[in-house]
């Protein structure tokens, strides 16, 4: 990610819009049985795009800013999603993936690791009461919305931050390589 | 990718976010309410809510789109259920109305003052739910009202049929809910007829199921009937609740026999998954009569 001012005040913008939404909006009603999280699919979608230090940076951000707008515990949302950002961040640079679906995945892996991880924070912190089995429906039905938001989450967040991007992958992709007219005869037009 | 210099700073990075997330963890939980990372939340919180107020009306129409797709899934089920309930209710109001003649006659024997229902003079203030907490772990929201509208600490929340929460953080304009469902949350509460007392603690993750925990074994407690605050007064300690708040029904009794007390299974009559407005009491108030005459 090229960090500038611009990088800075798009970043904020997505989070504080991204903040404003889940709070104001999808938090207020469940579809399902389960709750729509847009806060780690854009860290997901940050790290997926920029990489694994502006995703545990995005991360660290958008948690703290959780917690401040929220009430709750502070440093717990930080930590789960500055581990989550780096994650997913680190995923996209060892293995470079291409398949343009990938976003989903990405979103509901993300979003079960940020479930899941919050979830075991929670209790080692201060959650004393008792848990009914109801609370894994609701965990694999909010993966699974978020799974169905991705696309346009990644999409959206891809969009916002281009021009800061170092490196688009979808754009580097999409360009086609000259075929090669050097080399041995056998591999020339062959992209090799 | 493999350049040592990449390598070194992306892990400092990964250190340095996780070294704050942990540092701001332990000072959070060594500071009193009044200390300063509680102070700057509270200072956010004020920041935030004209944002977030504006953002709430702007994008109801989102939150009914989702609604709605839930609702439409729900609605055959629901419809049965109501249906079953309006004839349950029917019986119950010819019920009622005999036991009101009856109860008006024994008023006027006894020539006693007594109201109805909810604890009088509570002074309600009405409020606008503006946020949400987003996880199933801290159940709470947050009121467009606050100290400015007489909103103080520990006063109770209602919401429409019942008990919702307390509060638990003012600022000037809003004000911070806990909700019955935080697993924070215990609430002193009695079984009306029978009065067998108990605490009120979620299950967290379920939003329609409350646990009325420590009822003595011996007291009987029968499906259906209502669950109320007890508003415990004792020469030390004195519930944040009043007395006679409705909380929900008892749904489940469960008869363990190895455990010390019952447990009882409530379903609040407050919907809390979907909370737009609420009203705090401001007042103390005090208790109808007629739940201390329910009261054996």
């Amino acid at each position: 990610m090229i960090v500038g001012p611009g990088a800075f005040l798009r970043m904020a913008a997505l989070l504080l819009l991204a903040l404003v939404v889940q709070l104001a909006a999808l938090g207020h009603g469940g579809l399902l049985g389960g709750h729509v999280d847009l806060i780690p699919l854009v860290v997901a979608a940050v790290a997926y795009y920029a990489g694994s230090i502006s995703g545990c940076a995005t991360g660290f951000a958008m948690g703290f800013l959780v917690d401040l707008a929220v009430g709750q515990t502070m440093g717990a949302s930080s930590l789960v999603l500055t581990a989550l950002g780096y994650g997913v961040g680190r995923y996209r640079e060892v293995r470079d993936p291409s398949h343009s679906l990938l976003p989903v995945a990405v979103g509901a892996a993300a979003t079960a690791g940020w479930v899941v991880v919050f979830a075991a924070v929670s209790f080692m912190l201060d959650i004393g009461a008792t848990i009914s089995p109801q609370v894994i429906g609701d965990m694999v039905l909010t993966v699974l919305l978020g799974a169905l938001l991705a696309l346009p989450v990644f999409v959206g967040t891809r969009k916002l931050l281009r021009p800061s991007l170092a490196v688009d992958p979808f754009e580097t992709r999409r360009r086609r390589r000259p075929p090669r007219e050097t080399g041995p005869l056998g591999l020339r037009g062959l992209e090799v | 990718m493999f350049d040592k210099k990449v390598i070194r700073r992306r892990r400092a990075a990964l250190a340095i976010f996780v070294a704050l997330s942990v540092a701001l963890l332990t000072a959070y939980f060594g500071e009193s309410g009044g200390g300063f990372l509680h102070a700057i939340q509270r200072g956010a919180q004020e920041a935030l809510a004209p944002i977030e107020t504006g953002a709430s009306r702007a994008l109801k129409p989102v939150r009914d789109l989702f609604g709605w797709f839930g609702d439409t899934i729900d609605a055959k089920d629901e419809n049965e259920r109501l249906k079953r309930e309006v004839e349950r209710l029917r019986s119950e109001v010819a019920r009622s109305e005999t036991a009101r003649r009856d109860a008006r006659e024994l008023r006027g024997l006894v020539g006693l003052q007594r109201e109805e229902g909810f604890p009088q003079g509570t002074r309600p203030v009405t409020a606008r739910v503006i946020a949400r907490s987003p996880t199933v772990w801290f159940s709470s929201v947050k009121i467009d009202k606050g100290s400015n509208d007489g909103v103080r600490l520990d006063q109770p929340v209602i919401a429409s049929g019942g008990l919702a929460g307390k509060i638990t953080s003012v600022s000037a304009g809003t004000a911070q809910v806990t909700l019955l469902t935080d697993a924070s949350s215990a609430v002193s509460a009695q079984v009306m007829p029978e009065g067998a007392n108990g605490i009120v603690k979620p299950e967290v993750g379920n939003p329609r199921d409350l646990l009325l925990d420590f009822v003595e074994k011996g007291r009987r407690v029968t499906e259906g009937t209502t669950v109320v605050t007890s508003g415990f007064t004792s020469s030390r300690v004195e519930s944040l609740f009043p007395r006679g708040i409705p909380i929900g029904t008892v749904t489940e009794v469960d008869l363990d026999e190895i455990e010390l007390y019952q447990r009882v299974h409530i379903k609040p009559f407050a919907d809390l998954r979907r909370l737009d407005w609420l009203q705090v009491l401001t007042a103390r108030g005090r208790p109808a009569e007629t739940a201390g005459v329910l009261a054996p």
